[in-house]
């Protein structure tokens, strides 16, 4: 079967039949149905105002930033991994590997680690009040010695690493850049992704951050960084997913989301960066799983606002600085502790339709959540959730399979219009920096959390097996226990640190980094921050003593 | 006849920890217990001994204390160590959020008056602090 509606040769079809031409010669992306019927990797058509429709790959890449996408290479699977100690973890990541999970780009392994919650937001396992965290639902890292545990024998030129953290985000990226460097590992071939949320958990989902605007400073600072001495990381993450998570509409998250890369661009421009320099290395975090063709929609109108924002608004020209990346989440807040296996359908339903939108990354989230930190067994499954849709379902063979859908082209142009109508309420209150000071957002996303809430309660929206074909019978399953000794293991192996390190080298190390950060808060050497962090870590400063250092120069949220 | 109560309203101590994330439900809770006429203080904490502290300074009837990543027990058990060193044992606990299986025995033994998990409904946990609320001050429910 052959497209061949419309085909002006300069016209959007015509263009990605060339690109494809020229980027894969000897390739055909023809799949076959059961049936036995051809069918093209993409279809073209006119769009609802009668002329010929933007093909993927092609700006504002509506329909998918690649003009061939799953076809030639596949999601990347990014199960979220930690607990315990570095050790603890090694063993489970070691598990995922034999299960053919941590499958990253380019045959390379992929890790998306977790941290436990003091040190997500900076502070070491002796930190007063945090102990019965430790260990707890992510892994314990406050060293760089704790990498060569974690990492063991990893090659990481060929090694993805993910870390999904909060105010310990810049400490974090020193830690594990000064344990490459100690293994002798050029920075300009690691890979890998800073999630960074520093700022986005404040005033949407609790805990203690940088102040707003020191956020954005240390935003641009990581940025400016990487971007000269390690090309490849991924800097910053907008986490779409955790302003979900905290209650806000589909349309709010992605209006946030992209006023929050309006803020960072602006920080950005106003030190003197070029957008078109650190802007590639920016993505998206996503969140699917609650309304299936509206979560489709929202993805393709958050591709095209974006491409459109950067490049009309802040003059990017590089493609890679108008392709928006996404990793796509399922929806842990919908995951329920009733019936908790129904759990295993609503992520399948969810990823499915990350998939459809075209995403780059995939977590599907183990249906156990709710219960507690998931068991192997749940992490497995939501492994060949993955898998089955990659492989069984056919889902894979065109992009973009709901371009077309009267239904979802006006939905994509609904959002992205209401999408414009919040960014510009946004700019006339002063910026993002300035309504998430004022409370503004916080207040938004809890009244629509609380809506949300007030419908499952009245039974105007279902949640089932919790409002409605409701079980009585009690269900026992097995819920993975952390182990309770962690706590005490970390904390005696940071005593040791403390004692076996050279203090003199690591305090000279701290007041660097005071002083470059005083430097980069007034506004000049952007990056050296983070070169100074770098320079700490390797001094065997902790996570914990380098955020001292940060809270104190760029202020907390609270 | 209907007799207006004259009674104060609840005041209830709504807390999470500092290092905590994902305070949706306990940003409900505090509205849905607004909307229930109490009156709600809602903090982060950094030591659970303060949680004490703040109960007594804002003369609250109840403390809620909700959980996602950690410290389920350890906390609790720590706050209830705090109420007897400041001699008020009866100031009712309740906690929620993200609470295991194996949280359950010790913070029950700790003396916790509920725990509400995911899915508890709205009503229920409202009902609930209200007759804490009354029992401590000693009014019938």
């Amino acid at each position: 079967m052959t497209t061949n509606s419309i085909e002006a040769s300069g016209g959007p079809y015509a263009k990605w039949q060339r690109t494809v031409a020229d980027r894969y010669a000897d390739r055909s992306f023809v799949a076959r149905t059961r049936s036995g019927l051809d069918v093209d990797p993409v279809y073209s058509g006119l769009d609802r105002q009668g002329v010929e429709a933007e093909m993927p790959g092609q700006y504002p890449y509506t329909r998918g930033i690649y003009p061939i996408h799953y076809q030639y290479q596949p999601w990347m699977d990014l199960q979220i991994i930690g607990f315990g100690l570095p050790s603890q973890t090694r063993e489970r990541m070691d598990l995922l590997l034999q299960e053919g999970g941590s499958k990253g780009y380019f045959g390379r392994e992929a890790y998306n680690f977790i941290f436990d919650m003091p040190t997500s937001m900076g502070y070491d396992p002796d930190f007063p009040g945090v102990r019965g965290s430790i260990g707890d639902c992510g892994i314990s890292v406050c060293k760089a010695s704790d990498y060569e545990v974690l990492l063991d024998g990893k090659d990481l030129e060929k090694t993805t690493v993910s870390m999904v953290l909060n105010a310990g985000s810049p400490g974090m990226l020193g830690l594990y850049l000064a344990a490459a460097k100690r293994r002798g590992f050029a920075f300009d071939k690691l890979g890998g992704n800073l999630t960074n949320y520093i700022w986005d958990f404040f005033g949407h989902s609790g805990g203690t951050n940088f102040s707003p605007k020191g956020s954005y400073r240390l935003i641009a600072d990581i940025a400016a960084y990487c971007a000269k001495h390690v090309p490849l990381w991924n800097t910053l993450t907008i986490s779409e997913h955790n302003i979900c998570e905290a209650g806000a509409t589909n349309v709010q998250a992605v209006a946030y989301s992209i006023a929050a890369i309006i803020a960072v661009n602006e920080e950005c421009v106003k030190l003197g960066i070029t957008p078109d320099d650190v802007v590639p290395r920016f993505g998206f975090h996503v969140r699917y799983g609650e309304n299936f063709f509206e979560e489709i929609a929202k993805t393709r109108a958050l591709r095209r606002v974006y491409a459109k924002v950067n490049r009309e608004r802040f003059g990017c020209t590089k493609s890679s600085a108008l392709q928006a990346r996404i990793h796509a989440q399922t929806a842990g807040s919908l995951l329920t502790v009733q019936q908790p296996l129904n759990n295993l359908v609503r992520n399948a339903y969810g990823a499915l339709s990350a998939v459809l939108s075209g995403v780059n990354g995939m977590t599907i989230n183990a249906y156990d959540e709710a219960l507690g930190l998931p068991t192997e067994e749940a992490v497995t499954l939501s492994l060949r959730t993955s898998q089955i849709i990659a492989e069984e379902t056919g889902a894979t063979h065109v992009s973009d399979p709901l371009g077309g859908s009267y239904y979802i082209e006006a939905l994509t142009d609904e959002i992205e219009r209401k999408v414009f109508e919040i960014i510009a309420e946004i700019d006339e209150r002063g910026g993002l920096v300035a309504c998430i000071e004022s409370g503004w957002v916080k207040q938004q996303v809890s009244a629509a959390a609380y809506n949300w809430r007030q419908e499952v309660e009245s039974g105007a929206r279902t949640m089932v097996g919790v409002n409605k074909y409701v079980t009585r019978e009690p269900e026992q399953f097995a819920v993975f226990q952390p182990d309770p000794d962690a706590a005490r293991m970390a904390i005696d192996d940071l005593a040791r640190h403390r004692r076996e390190r050279d203090d003199a080298r690591c305090t000279a190390a701290l007041a660097e980094l005071r002083s470059a950060a005083e430097r980069v808060r007034d506004g000049h050497d952007i990056g050296s921050v983070m070169a100074n962090l770098v320079a700490a870590a390797d001094a065997d400063a902790t996570l914990g003593e380098m955020q001292t250092v940060l809270h104190e120069i760029f202020g907390r949220n609270k | 006849m209907l007799t207006q109560d004259t009674a104060p309203q609840p005041r209830i101590l709504l807390t999470k920890s500092f290092i905590d994330s994902h305070d949706r439900a306990i940003a409900t809770i505090a509205l849905a217990l607004r909307d229930a006429a109490m009156e709600v203080v809602l903090i982060d904490y950094e030591q659970p001994e303060d949680v004490v502290n703040v109960a007594l300074q804002e003369d609250v009837d109840v403390i809620g204390v909700s959980f996602m990543s950690g410290g389920q027990v350890e906390t609790t058990e720590k706050i209830f160590a705090e109420l007897k060193r400041r001699d008020v044992t009866d100031l009712p606990v309740v906690v929620g959020g993200t609470i295991r299986p194996f949280d359950v025995p010790p913070l029950e033994a700790a003396g916790v008056k509920a725990i509400f998990r995911g899915g508890a409904p709205l009503t229920e946990v409202v009902d609930s602090f209200r007759t804490l609320s009354r029992a401590y001050r000693g009014l019938a429910s």
